[in-house]
């Protein structure tokens, strides 16, 4: 024995000895490191006063060559490799309390002092944080090899992603736990990959199913169900602060839902993301988009629109860019943006200047704040489809070059100059800020209109009275005629009408005028106006099928049925927008102009990509970027185990809070970009097969003491359900739940006295004929007043985009699930399916909705629980027939019928029920 | 009950108690945070959770917490009269305007002004009311309020308000929200995420509208914003449910929700058991707190039980959604400890366009209605020993014009006046402020504010400050920055403070 301990020691002696001396070298020669040594300093103690927001002294610690500049004193603070020389030294140590640093604060220790005398010494080298350093690929640790483990892997590993995760809980001196059940796995897997529980055919395979790779078949064959693009477009709503209301005073309704079943049908598509984020950020861009790429574009057209009269357009089109941009930064790509909208980035290294250079990507869309939220693209049915398909046709044989122009107007009535940009009004007013209307002698002017090239003007109008002309003129409103019109009455709807003009080459203020006799009040409105369209005659040639054709276009123009959806649409040249710095982040104050890009801390744009959005998106797409993998694999950890890897998924900027494993954040971005060329659903399959996520969820005493959070992950995720899961998981369960997709939103039902908005008569009405028992991801979205008993579970009212849910545990939540009519429905028809399976006997009653609900036999104790209440309801139900009667809503209830409607609505109610476990 | 869920619920307590040890912590944070960004909503010095903590929140983020420093109000009564009531009528006397009544307005006071409706040039309108000065004070208060004359030595008024919005919507969102825009977390939300709720088994923050309409500005003026949803405030309604989803369903007693409870708990227990999770015990705690909640919601809602000259004082219609109830239910409100009462009362908008709005006809039926509710609020407040801690504000979103409305140019069917911003009255009374007191000037024809001007965001800071908040340190970290009420504006009108 003896001869067998004493070698062992020695040996572990010296390998002792050498770590001591190793580790004493690498004190040695070990340089201060600026990201986390230097930058932890600035932030807690001088950049409030010297960073990105204030400079005092003209001093910023934020960039490097700022904080290497001469400033206000007339000398540089930091003299890289001379800390003794350094003001920025000197000034930490000094008595006086008017010079000492960081002012009216305590001093810094003498640790710090040291820290950052030795970092000037070594050149006062700045570094990247790390979110801002493109990915590389990670070596996997190796849990299994080296002179220590002579058991090879540990068998608890099943993946890349578990060595991490096996590293840092033997470091933290903890166990990893055991796989979960199989019925805990399955609803899990289910709960997370399709946001329900999976159909009773699939729940009966998986349990029957003993076979090695059983679970693994279930997770592909989740993948592939179409209730998965269900469930992540559920989530991506959040981002894309979709909702089915414009938002602000008077929240009016607005047609967007198309979008929403783009986002369905493109995570089932399994459409990659790079390809994903590309056709919402800029489909329109593409080369000869789709309808569909379209509608992806409507991702950042749910921003807010402000239909309350007196209100400034442009201040609101102004409030939906900057939102776009908001999205953009902290939706895809991690990081808070907002605040450098008034001042440099307090923290991060992100310029005011920047930021409108980003502005500048979404500075030039089309929209204006309009009522109708134009740009929209119009989806023909039946018919129309078809006569758009022969006009197309038409048009590409007999007018090619005019082809794109023409089915673009047809297809989006765009680009027309939208009635309220015009101004000098007199006897004109814009109506309710929405549309330009005329009084007797009116005028208006259209500024800088390009007519180049074109003669014909269509325009989309409303005449409330018959009689009167109106006229345009060149230059002033008694300048030279351009064309006229005499108004024909449209009977309290809007029309579209075109007017001829002659050839007139340039640029020109127009004055539009009217003038009607029959108005006999100077204020009695004659017409409006919606819009404006300068072009040509239709081909006018004498092609064969002319007629038919124009009768199309005609017919395409104003047809009776149409889907519209607003999307995004660069203006063409003559409209072109300036971007301007916002002094203060005050749109009023205009400062530099700036042209679109990026950050330049964040690398440049790709080579060849344009300056707009299409090479925005290259550039979120690019492998470079640094911040884009690495918040959607953030973001998809998050679904799954309930809390990111950094767990500010809005920001992992140096103010966020760190990735508990870094490594394994950027091993899977690093996997999903170069190994999975962006596909979701092989990353989301890696995850879910890893041992991390199969762990059971209890928490054992060990854990209780050293990780309660589990931040270290020794056990597996319990987290409770989102809004969503836990009413669509009560329909699933009850039977209830209908499981159409698609179309526009739904109203299930809701209390009375939810909406009201005072200037619209818009009301909520109880969808019928099962709709109302559709997947709460169709439910209808007013901004102003969302789904209560979604709200109630942290669901959010989507006016701006939202990186995470907090979630809280409230009682108006318990109130919620125990007597919203909602879950009063689905415990009767819980009740009435678990009786339907032909059980008569209590005990066997309560164990099988238990088992219906949780996959797995209930126990004893619990179900005595439910027995003790069965037995409480029965005696009153068989006392009191009313409440009976009451409870059921039947004819000819059984006091069983109502006793059984309550055990399974405290069945809905437990925590077991509402948390994957 | 089992004895096994009384531990339980025991545990849970044990949890909030270390929780209330925080308050050191919040204090602490929040006054160090200064100017500096909370990197995070759950980062650093949050204690709605802290970086270990995961991120939900384990405790009950409702339970009591201490403000920065010991305030004088413990509760606030916002009365909100919406649409905008007269200050001419009321408060805001100005005799000389009765001398320019009938005459043009002057071009001086219409250049470069934008109105909602007035159009051309449109008449001044001399004062519609008489009046008086009141009590030893000497405040000016017209004969439309008579009863609130009684109670003129109780009350600061601030007669030179002045806000940027004269559209409603807007305007009562600058006022309860410090925004204009949609999205901030109203005043109400932001006390009960700083100070949390007295009394578990109520809402912190509970809003009472006057029946009919709701405001412009819809929920979002009693909205939680960016705050967790938990703060939001929670409109109590007199007919139906009171709070959403309180009503047990038909054919379920009382008895038999409790042993419903009792046997989620029992399950739920057994489930902590078995995973040891906190959240579990948190959500034991919660449905415990919904029962409790059932039963004191109601009778805190039901004034049936108050002594008949209570009624008589208050003027209270039992059964009907209306300001007088309103006034009643604030004060039981805060009797039980609710933090924040937001009172909405709506039809104040006087144009003039109908009988209604009209200045002298529909204004002087609001007054009537709500004169003697008002005054008995606070003299039931006083006799209750409760005005001293309870802070009540009255008040509109804007002001209205010194000349008479003229719509579209056209002389109007009735007398009104429009919108106007820059010069209006708001008084407030108790929690720490000033007995009979006034506080700021108007010119002598009261269109516009010459001394001791006030802004939506001087009121919201001085509103914190009582309950013994700092304006500039009860921030939440939002979108990269710390968000807080009164934005980068507000100072405390220290001048109206006991």
């Amino acid at each position: 024995m003896l001869f067998k301990i004493i070698p062992k020691t020695l040996w572990a002696i010296f390998v002792l000895g050498s770590f001591v001396f190793f580790a004493a070298c690498m004190l040695k020669s070990k340089r201060v490191d600026y990201i986390s040594e230097v930058k932890p300093i600035f932030n807690k103690s001088c950049i409030t006063c010297h960073g990105g927001v204030k400079r005092q002294g003209g001093f910023s610690l934020l960039f490097r060559t700022d904080a290497l500049a001469i400033n206000k004193s007339g000398k540089p603070a930091i003299i890289p490799g001379n800390p003794d020389s350094s003001e920025l030294i000197k000034r930490l140590t000094l008595k006086d309390p008017e010079e000492r640093m960081p002012y009216k604060h305590p001093a810094l220790s003498q640790k710090e002092i040291t820290t950052l005398k030795n970092w000037i010494k070594e050149g006062a080298v700045w570094g990247d944080h790390w979110a801002y350093v493109p990915v590389a690929e990670v070596t996997i640790p190796s849990n299994g090899r080296g002179p220590f483990n002579l058991f090879g892997t540990p068998s608890w590993i099943n993946n890349d992603i578990d060595q991490f995760i096996y590293q840092k809980i033997k470091k933290e001196g903890l166990t990893p736990s055991e796989e979960a059940d199989k019925a805990t796995l399955l609803r899990r897997a289910s709960l997370d990959i399709i946001g329900m529980p999976a159909p009773e055919k699939i729940n009966e395979w998986f349990l029957h199913n003993n076979d090695k790779n059983a679970y693994e078949k279930l997770v592909d064959t989740l993948l592939s169900s179409p209730h998965y693009g269900e469930k992540w477009a559920a989530m991506w709503m959040d981002l894309a602060r979709y909702s089915d209301t414009k938002g602000y005073e008077r929240d009016d309704s607005r047609n967007i839902w198309r979008y929403r079943d783009w986002l369905i049908n493109a995570f089932n598509e399994n459409k990659h993301y790079d390809q994903f984020l590309t056709e919402q950020i800029a489909g329109d861009l593409l080369p000869n988009p789709t309808d569909a790429q379209y509608i992806a574009t409507a991702f950042h057209r749910n921003t807010m629109t402000n239909d309350e009269g007196g209100t400034d357009n442009e201040e609101f089109r102004t409030a939906a860019v900057l939102d776009r941009v908001n999205a953009t930064w902290e939706g895809l790509m991690g990081t808070s943006f907002a605040c450098v909208q008034c001042h440099s980035h307090p923290y991060d290294p992100f310029r005011q200047e920047e930021y409108y250079q980003f502005v500048a990507f979404f500075n030039n869309t089309r929209d204006e704040d309009t009522y109708d939220d134009y740009p929209l693209i119009r989806e023909f049915h039946e018919t129309d489809s078809l006569k758009f398909i022969a006009l197309k046709n038409w048009v590409k044989q007999n007018e090619p070059t005019r082809e794109k122009e023409i089915i673009q107007f047809v297809k989006m009535q765009q680009p027309a100059i939208n009635s309220i940009t015009a101004d000098e009004l007199k006897n004109a007013a814009l109506m309710d800020t929405k549309w330009l209307v005329f009084r007797n002698k009116a005028v208006a002017r259209l500024k800088d209109i390009d007519l180049s090239n074109k003669t014909e003007l269509m325009y989309r109008y409303e005449a409330y009275r018959p009689g009167g002309e109106w006229q345009i003129h060149l230059n002033n409103p008694d300048g030279p005629l351009l064309c006229k019109s005499s108004v024909i009455e449209t009977k309290g709807r809007w029309k579209e009408a075109k007017m001829h003009f002659a050839p007139t080459a340039g640029r020109y203020n127009l004055y539009l005028t009217y003038s009607n006799s029959k108005l006999k009040l100077p204020e009695e409105t004659g017409m409006q106006f919606d819009w404006f369209y300068f072009t040509n005659p239709f081909p006018a040639k004498s092609y064969t099928g002319k007629d038919t054709s124009y009768k199309y276009f005609e017919e395409l123009i104003e047809p009776s049925y149409v889907t519209t959806t607003p999307v995004m649409m660069d203006n063409p040249k003559e409209l072109f927008r300036a971007t301007h710095v916002f002094e203060r982040g005050n749109w009023l104050v205009k400062g530099k102009e700036v042209t679109p890009n990026v950050p330049a801390s964040l690398g440049g744009l790709p080579a060849n990509s344009p300056k707009n959005r299409l090479g925005m998106a290259m550039w979120l797409t690019d492998k470079k970027n640094p911040l884009v993998s690495r918040t959607i694999v953030n973001r998809i950890w998050e679904q799954f185990f309930g809390i990111g890897i950094a767990e500010t998924l809005e920001d992992m900027g140096t103010q966020g809070i760190p990735p508990t494993h870094r490594e394994l954040l950027d091993y899977m971005s690093w996997k999903l970009m170069y190994v999975y060329h962006w596909d979701l659903k092989k990353l989301i399959k890696e995850i879910t097969l890893s041992a991390v996520y199969r762990q059971d969820s209890k928490l054992n005493k060990e854990a209780k003491e050293k990780d309660p959070t589990n931040k270290w992950y020794a056990r597996g995720p319990r987290v409770r359900l989102s809004a969503e899961e836990i009413r669509d998981q009560a329909l699933m369960v009850s039977g209830l739940m209908n499981e159409k997709m698609y179309g526009p939103g739904v109203m299930p039902f809701q209390p009375e006295g939810i909406w009201s908005s005072p200037w619209n008569g818009a009301y909520w009405k109880t969808s019928e004929e099962g709709n109302q028992y559709r997947r709460s991801l169709y439910t209808y979205w007013k901004r102003s007043a969302p789904y209560p008993s979604m709200l109630s579970f942290d669901a959010t009212s989507r006016e701006v985009c939202t990186a995470r849910r907090i979630r809280t545990n409230t009682p108006l939540q318990a109130l919620t699930t125990l007597n919203d009519s909602v879950f009063i429905e689905v415990a009767k028809h819980f009740a009435g399916r678990i009786q339907s399976m032909g059980i008569k006997e209590k005990n066997a009653q309560i164990s099988m909705g238990y088992e219906l609900a949780m996959h797995h036999p209930i126990t004893d104790e619990k179900r005595k629980a439910f027995e003790k209440l069965y037995d409480q309801a029965l005696i009153q139900f068989k006392n009191d027939k009313n409440k009976l009667q009451a409870t059921t809503g039947i004819e000819k209830p059984t006091a069983e019928n109502a006793a059984l409607i309550i055990v399974a609505e405290a069945l809905l109610n437990t925590d077991e029920f509402i948390t994957k476990n | 009950m089992s004895r096994n869920i009384q531990r339980i619920i025991q545990e849970a307590n044990a949890q909030t108690m270390q929780q209330l040890t925080r308050r050191h912590f919040f204090q602490e944070c929040v006054t160090g945070m200064g100017a500096m960004a909370l990197g995070s909503v759950l980062g650093g010095c949050n204690w709605l959770g802290s970086k270990d903590t995961g991120s939900s929140i384990h405790s009950n983020p409702l339970m009591a917490h201490a403000p920065h420093f010991a305030g004088k109000a413990k509760s606030v009564i916002y009365i909100h009269m919406a649409g905008a009531p007269s200050q001419l009528e009321l408060f805001d006397y100005k005799p000389d305007l009765m001398k320019l009544d009938g005459l043009d307005c002057p071009q001086s006071l219409l250049e470069g002004k934008k109105f909602a409706f007035i159009r051309g040039v449109p008449k001044m309108m001399g004062p519609q009311a008489n009046f008086q000065q009141r009590g030893q004070s000497g405040a000016w208060i017209s004969d439309h309020l008579p009863h609130l004359t009684t109670v003129a030595d109780e009350i600061s008024f601030l007669k030179a308000v002045q806000t940027d919005q004269f559209n409603h919507g807007p305007a009562q969102l600058l006022m309860h929200t410090g925004s204009a825009r949609l999205g901030r977390p109203s005043i109400g939300s932001w006390v009960t995420y700083g100070l949390g709720s007295e009394n578990n088994n109520l809402p912190g923050f509970v809003v009472l509208t006057s029946g009919g309409k709701n405001p412009d500005a819809g929920k979002s003026i009693w909205g939680n914003g960016f705050l967790p949803s938990v703060y939001q405030g929670v409109q109590c309604r007199t007919e139906g449910d009171p709070v959403l989803f309180l009503k047990d369903p038909a054919g379920m007693d009382r008895d038999l929700r409790k042993a419903s409870i009792d046997a989620i708990n029992e399950a739920n227990k057994l489930t902590y058991e078995e995973y040891q999770d906190p959240e579990t015990v948190s959500r034991i705690a919660q449905y415990e707190m919904a029962y409790r909640m059932q039963i004191e919601v109601p009778e805190t809602m039901n004034i049936n039980h108050e002594p008949a000259y209570i009624h008589e004082m208050y003027g209270t219609k039992p059964g009907v959604a209306c300001f007088a109830n309103n006034a009643l239910l604030a004060r039981k409100l805060v009797e039980k400890g609710v933090r924040f009462v937001q009172l909405f009362d709506w039809g104040w908008d006087s144009h003039g366009t109908d009988e209604n709005l009209a200045i002298d006809f529909g204004f002087v039926n609001k007054c009537r209605a709500t004169d003697k509710p008002v005054t008995a609020l606070l003299l039931d407040l006083k006799q209750r020993g409760l005005l001293d801690e309870t802070l009540v504000v009255w008040g509109g979103e804007f002001g209205r014009t010194p000349m008479q409305e003229n719509r579209d140019g056209k002389k109007m069917p009735f007398k009104g006046r429009d919108h106007h911003t820059e010069a209006f009255t708001i008084w407030m009374a108790g929690g720490g402020i000033k007995k009979g007191f006034s506080y700021g000037e108007t010119d002598e024809i009261g269109y516009s504010a010459i001394s001791g001007k006030v802004t939506p965001y001087d009121i919201q800071a001085t509103i914190l400050n009582q309950l013994g908040f700092d304006h500039e340190k009860l921030v939440y970290p939002f979108q990269g920055r710390p968000f807080r009420l009164t934005d980068v504006h507000g100072r405390v009108i220290n001048e109206i403070l006991a």
